[in-house]
């Protein structure tokens, strides 16, 4: 009984599917794709945790999809003969196939071919704030055919790469630093030159505002209800927003506690009558 | 202030520091109050503390691995020639938890203020953490709490001469050494034209007496990444 069993085994391994590959060529195939997936898989564990606080994120993904695929590219490369394929015959039938498929997906082949540009460009890298079209967040991911935005609220967005590469796109930590201002409005009454001298020592206490470039404040205009000052600040792209949230309210409270107040919309009415008894 | 203590002695008051360990059911409070800002960390085992000098870009958050060193007054170097100066740096006190030879920082803090400039253009230029040092031609007396001595050789390859107002370091490369009246880190500037100098630290002690600081970033550097700094923008 064992013997039939072991014979019958034997006979479905050598089993011919196709030209001279049999069933026991398929599973070894299958068997060394599966290893390489799992050793890609390992290696690609190892790498994000030893690596996690040596690389940037972005640069440390790169790498793991790199190696990854690379390990499996071989594994491909190593099974096809096994498996009777002639890797030429394949590429000049992948090269058929791919022009065939291209047309029939435009659309696809769109966004695979946007999201190797956008990786070749690098205008966004994971983990930078971007504003796509009305999408604003965080680059969650980007992969060969879409791109993974989180917007602020917390939202999961897949942006298709062809979208991406054929909008503007808004990268507010692309460069290092950046700018931002205050338009800060105080009475006629007031010292213009006492308000610029605290403004600017408000900012220089500031860590994030940039010592170079320097930052400028002066009188901007002389409106209606008060004196304009303008306040330029440079701040690390990384840490503008915390910059530019607390330097305002110090300066307001500076301000005051100096006997400087914001200035109010208002506007002085005459009546005729009024104005004649002031006059006699 | 600096040096190793047990976490159950730690108790320290300077200025507006105030830093201590409470014993507590069994484990450990590390408390560290310092102007507005107060830092409280539970420890679980005992262990030793390592108080001393960390690379000054951790305050008051690591948006950098820069130090941008701006002269008060700017240095002119003669062509083809060298000369040792000092400045100095800001200091940042790291306290570091180790227990069987494995460190851990916990807390750093600082007595003066983290200010931050951009070296170069806001595209391709680099954030750094700003201190504004003197030059002195002799090793300085400062509060080594405060400020650190940097002996810096300026090495002028070109042809011309130079005038050095700024320099900018790469930290991943600093070593600091220190003892009870001396924080330092000897540190050195190639320069190829009047725009472009490459900077780099060196491990050695400033004196002879001095201990090495258990660093926050040289190990986190991977081996074949160089920690050499090129400044194109300007020196």
């Amino acid at each position: 009984m064992i013997s039939e069993i072991l014979d019958w085994s034997i006979r479905i391994m050598d089993y011919r599917l196709y030209e001279n590959v049999t069933v026991r060529d398929l599973i070894f195939a299958f068997v060394i794709i599966l290893i390489a997936y799992i050793i890609a898989k390992f290696i690609a564990i190892s790498l994000r945790r030893s690596l996690a606080d040596k690389m940037k994120k972005d640069q440390l993904e790169l790498l793991v999809k790199l190696v990854y695929t690379v390990i499996l590219l071989i594994a491909i490369v190593t099974v096809t003969p096994i498996l009777g394929v002639s890797l030429t015959g394949l590429l000049v039938a992948g090269g058929i196939a791919g022009i065939v498929i291209g047309f029939a997906s435009q659309r696809v082949v769109s966004n695979l071919l946007s999201g190797l540009f956008l990786i070749a460009e690098r205008p966004i890298k994971i983990g930078d704030q971007v504003v796509v079209g009305n999408i604003a967040g965080f680059v969650e991911d980007m992969n060969i055919m879409s791109t993974i935005v989180r917007t602020y609220d917390g939202l999961y967005v897949r942006i298709p790469n062809e979208t991406l590469f054929t909008s503007s796109i808004t990268n507010p930590v692309a460069n290092v630093a950046r700018r931002f201002e205050y338009q800060i409005s105080i009475r006629y009454s007031d010292d213009a030159n006492k308000a610029i001298e605290i403004i600017k020592r408000m900012i220089e206490e500031h860590p994030f505002a940039l010592k170079i470039p320097p930052p400028r404040v002066f009188v901007d205009s002389l409106t209606e209800s008060g004196v304009n000052i303008i306040a330029r600040i440079w701040a690390p792209s990384t840490a503008w927003l915390d910059a530019k949230m607390e330097i305002l309210w110090k300066i307001k409270v500076e301000l005051e506690k100096n006997g400087i107040k914001i200035a109010f919309p208002q506007r002085l009415i005459w009546f005729g009558e009024e104005y004649e008894n002031k006059k006699l | 202030m600096f040096g190793v203590y047990n976490l159950k002695d730690l108790s320290i008051k300077k200025g507006e520091l105030d830093l201590k360990v409470e014993a507590e059911n069994g484990f450990y409070s590390y408390i560290r109050k310092m102007g507005d800002s107060e830092v409280r960390k539970i420890i679980l085992k005992d262990a030793e503390v390592c108080l001393n000098p960390v690379e000054p870009v951790n305050l008051p958050k690591n948006i950098t691995n820069y130090l941008y060193i701006g002269f008060k007054n700017p240095v002119l170097i003669a062509p083809v020639s060298s000369a040792e100066v000092y400045t100095t740096f800001p200091i940042e006190i790291g306290v570091i938890i180790r227990r069987e030879n494995v460190y851990e920082d916990i807390d750093v803090f600082s007595f003066v203020n983290p200010k931050f400039a951009l070296y170069g253009e806001p595209r391709g230029g680099v954030i750094g953490r700003y201190w504004e040092g003197e030059v002195f031609g002799k090793i300085p007396q400062v509060d080594p709490l405060r400020e650190g001595i940097l002996k810096l050789t300026i090495l002028n390859l070109s042809h011309n001469w130079c005038e050095v107002s700024k320099a900018v370091f790469d930290v991943y490369g600093m070593e600091i050494y220190y003892n009870e009246k001396v924080v330092s880190s000897i540190a050195e500037m190639r320069i190829h034209s009047k725009r472009v100098a490459d900077t780099s630290f060196v491990d050695e002690p400033l004196l002879n007496n001095m201990k090495k600081s258990i660093g926050l970033y040289s190990a986190k550097l991977l081996p074949m990444l160089s920690t050499k700094f090129t400044m194109e923008w300007g020196v």
